[in-house]
């Protein structure tokens, strides 16, 4: 468990904890503040505005603790990877609708749109009413939301889970965004700043059986070119692939692409070294 | 805090007056996203106003060019190339010799407690 679950997760995972979703959380603090942000108006300022401060916060690439902080206590928002069967858990846990949105990383950066933002009911009906420009955007149900996690894990997207801000009162989760390490802005904070607040590392890493890995793939591993983080090495001569657990960031996508069911996930603190790595 | 080590990294500058509504060109957009980097976004410059007069497109908000995560900037120039205002300038940073760095410790692992204690890391 990480220190939110160590301090919100009332026993279980933070996002698994349905104290944390309880309407009012929304509607106080600082999480009423993000939620009105990121469902209204403001988005693309908050999001995209965050963005364009952090070389002036960073000014030393091995220093990025005011840029953590920041993210907690100024912005408030932050995610943290989980794999689809959580994913699927914080979809029954949270009531519906849900508004499928654009991707403000893809759409705001020059990529091409991509409507993979899974924003949860108390955004729902201000994003649709305060920006109307974006007509791109729709309301599904929560079966479809179901399909739309799976679809999302079959075709490779990384699924996050972020937050309305950390208080004492809790950690209300309000949006599932579905990207990749290339495209998603704080994850590319992550992986050259060192962002940790930013997306933090799931709860799971991945661990390959070298049994069934070996006499699985042969000589082209499917699951390499899911991994986004870098974490996996493969070995022609011994026919193997090696995960490396300071890398993986437990999203699970390798073990989806696996068809031999080599891979599974295990608790990120059944490797003691990676106690205080998120 | 002090900062003791600054890492070297290119700045660009946009003349805003001579860029303009960005949404409308975003030449260096596409350009830094085909290069590789990614650098460049773009931001609306006040937040469009809600009800009635709100904006039914994308392009009738105001926009105005940002640049992001500039460590990644391999200085290659091509958004400098394609604008046709001539509203960008491109400063490379100075060779610098390589410097010891502190690893400060810098992980925040959770910023508030149940309790409501605020926690930051120590330098």
């Amino acid at each position: 468990m990480c220190r939110y679950c160590v301090e919100y997760g009332g026993g279980t995972k933070w996002y698994l904890n349905p104290d944390n979703y309880r309407d009012e959380l929304y509607t106080k603090g600082i999480h009423e503040s993000t939620t009105r942000m990121l469902g209204g108006v403001m988005k693309n300022t908050f999001e995209v505005g965050a963005m364009s401060n952090v070389d002036l916060m960073a000014p030393d690439l091995y220093y990025s603790g005011n840029l953590s902080i920041a993210l907690e206590q100024v912005t408030a928002h932050g995610g943290q990877i989980v794999p689809l069967e959580d994913a699927l858990k914080i979809i029954d846990l949270c009531h519906g609708p849900f508004l499928l949105a654009h991707c403000a990383c893809r759409r705001y950066f020059g990529r091409k749109d991509v409507i993979r933002c899974l924003y949860f009911w108390p955004t729902v009906e201000t994003s649709l009413k305060e920006r109307p420009w974006e007509k791109d955007s729709r309301v599904i149900s929560k079966e479809e939301a179901r399909k739309f996690e799976r679809e999302c894990d079959k075709k490779g997207f990384l699924h996050s889970i972020w937050h309305a801000g950390v208080d004492s009162d809790g950690i209300p989760p309000i949006v599932i965004c579905h990207c990749t390490a290339t495209d998603c802005i704080p994850t590319k904070f992550r992986l050259s700043y060192g962002v940790m607040n930013g997306q933090r590392k799931g709860e799971y890493v991945s661990v390959a059986d070298p049994l069934k890995c070996q006499k699985g793939c042969k000589d082209y591993p499917v699951c390499m070119p899911r991994c986004q983080f870098g974490a996996m090495r493969y070995s022609p001569v011994d026919r193997l692939l090696y995960i490396d657990p300071q890398n993986c960031f437990g999203c699970g996508l390798c073990r989806s692409a696996c068809p031999h069911g080599a891979i599974k996930l295990v608790d990120r603190l059944s490797f003691p070294s990676l106690v205080d790595n998120w | 805090m002090e900062y003791r080590h600054i890492t070297p990294r290119p700045v660009i500058t946009v003349d805003e007056a001579a860029c303009g509504n960005a949404v409308l060109c975003l030449k260096c957009v596409k350009a830094c996203l085909d290069a590789g980097p990614n650098c460049i976004g773009f931001i609306n410059t006040t937040p469009p106003p809600v009800g009635e007069n709100a904006p039914q497109r994308l392009e009738d908000i105001p926009h105005s060019i940002i640049f992001s995560g500039m460590v990644n900037c391999n200085g290659c120039g091509k958004c400098i190339d394609v604008c046709p205002k001539g509203a960008l300038t491109l400063q490379m940073p100075e060779p610098q010799a390589p410097a010891a760095r502190v690893q400060h410790a810098d992980v925040v692992f959770c910023g508030t407690l149940r309790d409501g204690t605020k926690v930051f890391p120590r330098d």
